[in-house]
């Protein structure tokens, strides 16, 4: 008996690992949705290596902001739109929300974009792949359980590994491109005003304001305790890293075809695929297409979900998927519209892919005048003692954290001044 | 009934005795020692700084301006007190327990009462408003004149929850003390409604609950509660508190619930339980869980073979079991060996001098410790029972498993 109980603990002690792992690998890897894919091609694709360098300060300032988060989550075991309504009132609450749905809809927007153009590029019809996939996002969710759902995120977290293998097959200037990630080029590249305004979207696409919202919800979801945290910051670090890992690859994937070969127009993420075909073969083409195609119902499975969840839990409706559609209408309902009216934009006749472009680039406008809101919010709340205890941040952490979000602030403002 | 609702009196200008305005309503204090249901006092923030104004001085509330019926310069400073309970601070955007719903909700705003006592005004906390007037009436204020605003937000259902059933959720151990929060209310739903409300707390809420409820209400709701979240509970304990709820729990359910904690955390909890109970569950932790054995109570009702109606009628008084086990009353010979089974039933409908032997079913079903679950839950189905006793090798009976028990092994399967 005594054995086999001893075996049981160390099963538990090792499940426990790997319980927490999970929640912050797949936030950070949602981040490459597609118009996060379609800033790296263009990155490599106009300016070939020269704009890796910023991959670093990116991955730091993710790092710094998902921790936060994700620390929050687990020691006060409640999700940010709880705690912003509890310590800032209904208002605030109010608002954040609104800011966040209507950001939130339109990345929604995006991702059935992007599962229309990948698609389209192996021939199928956008009429038939987007309901199929609206119809199979929201069943998924609807009929599966937390866990289940999870699993299937981490698969297609894996999935982008498929990027990683286009980048090798695209043959790079290795060495060229290692240099380039840690020296940033000449002061005479940043006289160039595209230049510019690729670093800060670049920058500025890494951190959405739904990300912590969703994170922090996770850590809570699967009940990590402050014990347990250490291995969730293992978590939240290895995903940022694998993240901006694959974002390296799709930019020198880029940058060593396309940009070599004379720097060609891309509109969207699905011209970077069909430019690669004849430059690095039909392999690559097809990497990237179905990379742009996973990462594409992955956001769109999420997203939706994140959102109805931060609206009920802040605005005080029941909520979770464990629930029936009666129990909990308001959070259902809300899911639901968000992926027929995504798709329903997408598939309208009269939008155009300029049409569609432009409310991605207005979703970057609002996530960037949302994000200064929640970043400060999050440092207020993250470093309350009555909130945290003793797991408030040490004062080099403040530092790096108040750094990272006037840094934020200062890209978010260039970018809606520059759109 | 004149209502004014909480975030209509927050903020609002007070006037003294003077008729000048001294200052605005920082908040309304409630002592729940005195009364749980009426303000006390309100804080108002003066330029000298923050006041007490005892509701009993209150001339009116009308137009949105507070009178009061003394001078400014006579108010007492405020001092902070554990036993205040700020209804700003305290009730508004958190969360509560819905004990008519059955649910954990979040606070829109608070309904008051104005009554009137001898020229004055008391206000009476009404209820809680957890919809969406108390929300648009927060979104709207400052937007529109406080009049309009109050017409235009009664057109909206409410959705109150009663004060009456209203517990209120504190982290403080000191603080509840203070305010007189037992969780009485909370104590009177099912366990299974207490676990639902419970999981949907976070963790420091939950180990307040845990701490507050007494003992016996604390220990059958904890059974409900989804075993992940229940060793969570234990372990944020403290060690006697926890071997306190653990002894009031169905030695089956206690077995499983320190079978899943750490063997420090398990044997600091045996350490502090009393001995009867602590080997009653010992003895069970010591098979393995899916057998026969592992899910059994050794809470069951055995009575000689001898024994009459009226002889067992007068044991069922004294059993502390769980009811669940008492459907069927066994019956054991001079050895303890099982030998008869009388469903409770027939015992009822029976003369009160009949022999129990004479109501005993034919065949008695039983199994052996060591049959696995499958075979076991085989058996509850093909014989159609609600318990099932378990016997040793010797035939001894030594524990009694109860339908629930299935019930919750084999949904785990679906």
């Amino acid at each position: 008996m005594k054995a086999s109980k001893t075996w049981k603990l160390w099963r538990l002690r090792v499940l426990m690992i790997f319980a927490v792992i999970g929640p912050g690998f797949i936030t950070a890897n949602v981040d490459n949705d597609p118009n996060g894919i379609f800033t790296y091609s263009l990155d490599g694709a106009r300016f070939g290596y020269l704009l890796l360098w910023t991959l670093i300060p990116t991955t730091v300032a993710l790092i710094v902001v998902q921790e936060m988060a994700a620390r929050m989550g687990a020691v006060t075991g409640k999700g940010l739109s709880d705690l912003i309504r509890e310590e800032f009132g209904f208002r605030t609450t109010f608002f954040i929300m609104l800011g966040l749905v209507a950001a939130n809809f339109m990345n929604i927007v995006g991702e059935f974009a992007g599962i229309a153009m990948s698609l389209d590029l192996f021939g199928a019809s956008k009429y038939v792949t987007v309901p199929i996939a609206a119809a199979v996002v929201w069943l998924m969710v609807v009929k599966g359980n937390y866990k289940s759902v999870e699993k299937i995120f981490l698969t297609a977290s894996f999935f982008y590994v498929a990027y990683i293998i286009a980048g090798v097959m695209a043959h790079p200037a290795w060495q060229h491109a290692m240099v380039a990630t840690v020296v940033p080029p000449s002061w005479g590249a940043f006289g160039n005003k595209e230049y510019i305004y690729l670093i800060v979207a670049t920058v500025g696409t890494t951190i959405a304001p739904w990300m912590q919202f969703y994170l922090q919800s996770s850590i809570v979801e699967k009940g990590v305790t402050p014990k347990q945290y250490t291995a969730s910051r293992l978590d939240v670090i290895l995903g940022c890293i694998f993240t901006d890992v694959v974002a390296w690859f799709i930019i020198v994937a880029c940058a060593a075809t396309i940009y070599v070969s004379g720097g060609k127009e891309l509109q969207t993420a699905a011209d970077a695929a069909a430019a690669l075909k004849p430059l690095a073969g039909n392999w690559a083409f097809l990497l990237f297409g179905a990379g742009l195609f996973n990462a594409s119902l992955f956001a769109a499975s999420i997203l939706p979900l994140s959102t109805a969840y931060s609206v009920s839990e802040g605005l005080g409706f029941e909520s979770g998927v464990d629930k029936k559609f009666a129990e909990a209408p308001v959070f259902y309902w809300l899911y639901t519209v968000l992926i027929v009216l995504g798709a329903a934009v997408v598939l309208w006749p009269r939008f155009t892919v300029q049409h569609l472009l432009r409310i991605t680039v207005f979703s970057q406008f609002i996530n960037g005048a949302l994000l200064p809101f929640i970043l400060i919010y999050m440092l207020i709340l993250v470093n309350k003692r009555e909130l945290m205890s003793t797991h408030t941040n040490s004062r080099t952490f403040n530092w790096i954290a108040w750094a990272t979000t006037i840094l934020m602030i200062g890209l978010s403002v260039a970018a809606i001044v520059m759109s | 009934m004149e209502t004014v609702a909480l975030t209509e009196l927050l903020g609002r200008p007070v006037m003294d005795s003077a008729g000048l305005v001294a200052g605005r309503v920082r908040e309304v204090a409630v002592v729940p020692q005195e009364d749980r249901a009426r303000v006390s006092l309100l804080v108002v923030k003066t330029k000298q700084g923050d006041r007490i104004v005892p509701i009993h001085r209150l001339r009116s509330v009308d137009g949105g301006k507070l009178q009061v019926s003394t001078a400014a310069p006579d108010w007492t400073t405020y001092t902070a007190s554990e036993g205040l309970l700020l209804m700003g601070r305290d009730l508004l955007d958190q969360q509560i327990i819905d004990v008519d719903g059955r649910k954990v909700v979040r606070v829109n705003d608070a309904e008051l009462v104005q009554e009137r006592v001898n020229g004055n005004i008391a206000l009476r906390i009404f209820a809680v408003d957890i919809g969406p007037r108390g929300a648009v009436r927060r979104l709207m204020r400052g937007l529109m004149p406080a009049g309009a605003l109050h017409r235009f937000v009664q057109r909206i259902p409410p959705k109150m929850i009663p004060w009456e059933f209203v517990d209120l959720i504190e982290t403080d151990p000191a603080r509840r003390v203070k305010l007189n929060i037992a969780l009485d209310r909370l104590a009177t739903l099912h366990p299974a409604d207490i676990a639902d409300i419970v999981e949907d707390l976070a963790p420091a809420e939950r180990e307040a609950i845990f701490e507050t409820l007494d003992e016996g209400v604390a220990a059958e709701a904890l059974e409900e509660v989804d075993p992940k979240l229940q060793v969570s509970i234990v372990n944020s304990l403290d060690s006697d508190k926890a071997a306190g709820i653990v002894e009031e729990m169905d030695p089956d359910a206690a077995a499983d619930l320190l079978a899943d904690l750490s063997p420090e955390r398990s044997e600091e909890i045996l350490k502090e339980m009393q001995p009867e109970e602590r080997e009653e569950v010992t003895e069970l932790l010591e098979h393995e869980e899916d057998t026969a054995a592992g899910r059994m109570t050794t809470d069951f009702l055995s009575v000689p073979a001898t024994a009459t109606v009226n002889e067992v009628i007068e044991q069922l008084r004294y059993f502390e079991g769980g009811i669940e086990s008492l459907s069927t009353v066994y019956l054991i010979d001079v050895d303890s060996k099982l030998v008869g089974s009388v469903p409770l039933a027939k015992l009822v409908l029976a003369k009160p001098e009949t022999d129990l032997a004479s109501l005993s079913e034919e065949r008695v079903i039983s199994c052996n410790e060591d049959a696995h679950e499958s075979d076991f839950a085989a058996t509850f189905d093909k014989y159609n029972l609600l318990t099932l006793p378990v016997i040793d090798d010797k035939g001894v009976l030594t524990g009694v498993i109860t339908a629930d028990d299935v019930i919750a092994m084999l949904r785990k399967r679906l």
